[in-house]
């Protein structure tokens, strides 16, 4: 049953895609060499090789517990604040090791923002929710520039609309999608290359959840995405590469179509047809 | 089929049965429970409500004071026989005979020196430094004659105020009955009255129960209580943050946070002899100063305001962190921007917490020399000076029938000390509040 509809939904982008014709192979934004991480003694990440090209939007599938949230953090070394983490390995971006102690931790989680599965706005005001991350970057000369910033990040959050006359009542307020929708927006102000996004609509109604999706493809244009994902129809419709983990490992990475239709994993094709995770 | 249905409707209604039962124990249980609740909050009031009648019953005669009018005659004799007019010759003047001639002037029938003294004595020796410090003010009065207010000794101020029984026999009394008779006299001329005790509020500490005041510990307990809060609040606030947010968790964060819950248990008279032992004998402070007994104080309210600071900290949802620094905050402005005010409400209410312990301790400022009998009123932080819970202790010690009444009115008054500050707790936690 729920093969059909993937490969319906799939069908149906595919067609777009090659009527627009596709432009393949994308430089990598993102590689990651041998990646290991342990929490403690357990291995919780094992050897992933695997590049996420620019300005396309990369998903993450697999069984939970399977290690796509651990792996998501190491790209924007998130796992650094877990005590008793360690990652080992190399990750590039643009060619320049995030591991690297000359790196500043603080700039490279400018350049990748992260969308969290619960949505966790401040308790604050809508707008201080936007403009957290252009203040503490200090990204505005004065209060015109911040609110351009704040006014256009939530447009393209395509929640400007929603909020435009209570900027000042608090983001905590909003319903759940629309605060999904604010913390991709405040996500979005800093002007980040690379967004991570963890199972964004998880706690989201199908309403919403079209919403963001709708929102991801046009974010496309200017980010590159990365999605950790439950609902393989999402990966299918959202994503252009899927890649596959299990207990720790990347079993398949391979563009969405391909993974879907002709997975080339026995373990692959196990999960997509819903035989098991 | 029709069999089963039966099975499991029968068993539906068994199991209704049993929720049924237990439901008429569940509420019993919580009706009990309510009223063990209610029956604490009750009995807790009532005590409440004794301690305040008591107190304030005893007390509030403190705030009044009897005085007697006297004719005074500001004789230049006296005063500035040279006519100089310099101030500080004047303050040398016998301002004494002033008051006495003119109670005297009152019962010119008086005659035996015994008689004199007594008479004299119905009059505060205070009243010499009160027109004293009149003329001094304003010297255009010498030579003129006046009718003024002077405080009564403790004794008349007690008898007028009821306190002592003029049926009870003579021996047995503080008062004989001629000196009745004077006072009886002075009534029936409006000459004594019950006033507005000013002196209690404005001085310090006094021999003279008539002259004693409540202002000198009042400054002196404010004093340590500012040199307290300046430290222990950044200090504490800082090893929270420290250790909650910073530090590697290890053996040694154990270690040390195992010892703050030590020392939060640590009896304060112990900080008392570590404060003599350091400050004043290491470091050689001087003794009785509030910065010391501030410092002493600091000691015993650190580990309280640490340890609830780190559990508010702590309870800071984790989700608010990640979203900072997933904005690439660093971590001192997740702490500084986020963490600290979403756990101030509960940081603030350690903090007062602590300081309460702080204003209503005694037994460590003993240690420190507190304790002396100080009469000025402090300047700063390095003057010695009392607190109010000491000057409470050293009225209760004290023999005069007048220091009861002042103890109790001294209670009141670090009673009122204890709710501004709550009062104050209460808005500023208000004020800090978010709602999610
Ligand atoms: N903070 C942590 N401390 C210890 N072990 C952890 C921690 N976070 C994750 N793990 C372990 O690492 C493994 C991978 O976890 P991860 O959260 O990456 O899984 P996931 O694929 O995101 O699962 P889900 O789909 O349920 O979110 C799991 O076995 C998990 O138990
Ligand atoms: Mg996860």
């Amino acid at each position: 049953m729920e093969t059909v509809t993937v490969r319906d939904t799939l069908h149906n982008s595919l067609d777009i895609r090659q009527a627009e014709g596709d432009a393949t192979s994308m430089p990598a934004k993102i590689q990651a060499q041998k990646t290991n991480v342990h929490y403690g003694d357990k291995h919780a990440l094992k050897d992933v090789v695997l590049d996420v090209r620019e300005g396309e939007v990369t998903s993450f599938i697999g069984p939970s517990g399977c290690g796509k949230s651990t792996f998501l953090r190491c790209l924007n070394r998130m796992n650094d604040t877990i005590d008793g983490c360690r990652v080992s390995g190399t990750v590039l971006m643009d060619g320049e090791d995030i591991y690297d102690p000359k790196i500043d931790v603080v700039q490279l989680r400018a350049r990748v923002g992260m969308v969290f599965q619960k949505p966790n706005p401040f308790p604050k005001s809508i707008y201080d929710n936007v403009a957290y991350g252009p203040r503490i970057h200090g990204l505005a000369a004065n209060k015109d520039e911040l609110d351009e910033i704040v006014l256009i990040s939530l447009e393209k959050a395509g929640l400007l609309a929603e909020v435009k006359d209570r900027m000042d009542s608090p983001g905590t307020g909003l319903s759940g999608g629309q605060q999904q929708r604010l913390c991709i927006a405040r996500a979005i102000a800093v002007n980040p290359e690379v967004i991570l996004m963890d199972e964004p609509c998880s706690a989201l109604d199908p309403i919403a959840t079209a919403k963001i999706e709708e929102l991801i493809d046009e974010l496309r244009e200017n980010y590159t995405i990365v999605i950790v994902t439950h609902s393989m129809q999402q990966a299918a419709r959202v994503s252009q590469r899927t890649a596959f983990f299990h207990l720790g490992e990347l079993i398949e990475v391979g563009d969405t179509e391909q993974i879907f239709t002709n997975p080339k994993h026995k373990l692959t094709q196990g999960y997509i047809t819903g035989r098991f995770g | 089929m029709s069999e089963m249905t039966k099975e499991a409707l029968r068993g539906g209604a068994h199991t209704r049965e049993l929720v049924a039962a237990g439901i008429r124990r569940r509420y019993r249980a919580e009706r009990r429970f309510r009223l063990f609740g209610l029956t604490a909050i009750v009995s807790a009031l009532v005590f409440m409500l004794l301690l305040f009648v008591s107190i304030i019953g005893k007390g509030y005669t403190a705030f009044l004071q009897t005085e007697i009018r006297l004719p005074i005659h500001y004789d230049v004799q006296v005063i500035d026989p040279q006519g100089l007019r310099d101030a500080a010759e004047m303050r040398r003047a016998n301002y004494g005979k002033l008051y006495r001639d003119g109670i005297r002037s009152l019962f010119p029938d008086v005659e035996s020196r015994q008689d004199k003294r007594k008479l004299n004595s119905l009059v505060s020796s205070g009243a010499t430094f009160e027109i004293r410090d009149e003329v001094v003010k304003n010297p255009a009065l010498i030579g003129k004659s006046q009718e003024i207010w002077v405080p009564a000794s403790d004794d008349v101020d007690m008898f007028v105020k009821g306190k002592i029984d003029r049926t009870s026999p003579e021996n047995e009394r503080r008062m004989t009955d001629l000196e009745i008779a004077w006072i009886d006299a002075l009534v029936a001329d409006h000459r004594i009255e019950t006033r507005f005790n000013w002196r209690f509020f404005t001085q310090g500490d006094s021999r003279e129960p008539e002259l004693s005041g409540i202002w000198g510990a009042a400054v002196g307990s404010f004093l340590t209580m500012l040199v307290t809060l300046l430290l222990s609040f950044p200090l504490g606030v800082a090893t929270a943050v420290y250790l909650e947010e910073f530090a590697p968790k290890n053996r040694w964060t154990d270690i040390i946070e195992v010892n703050i819950n030590n020392l939060a248990a640590i009896p304060s008279i112990v900080f008392g002899l570590l404060g003599l032992a350091v400050f004043l004998q290491f470091f050689g402070l001087p003794r009785s100063a509030t910065v010391v007994g501030g410092l002493v104080l600091t000691l015993m309210t650190l580990p309280t305001i640490i340890i609830a600071a780190r559990v508010s900290l702590k309870s800071v949802p984790p989700s608010i962190r990640e979203a900072a620094l997933g904005l690439g905050a660093s971590k001192m402005q997740m702490v500084t921007n986020d963490v600290l005010p979403l756990a101030m409400p509960g940081i603030l209410t350690g903090t007062i917490i602590g300081m309460g312990r702080a204003l209503g301790e005694t037994a460590p400022l003993l240690m420190i020399g507190m304790v002396a009998f100080i009469v000025d009123v402090p300047g700063g932080f390095s003057d010695p000076a009392t607190v109010l819970p000491v000057q409470i202790y050293i009225w209760a010690d004290s023999a005069e029938r007048a220091f009861v009444e002042r103890t109790s009115a001294a209670i009141i008054v670090l009673l009122t000390f204890l709710i501004l500050m709550n009062a104050a707790a209460v808005y500023l936690r208000s004020k800090f509040e978010r709602r999610w």
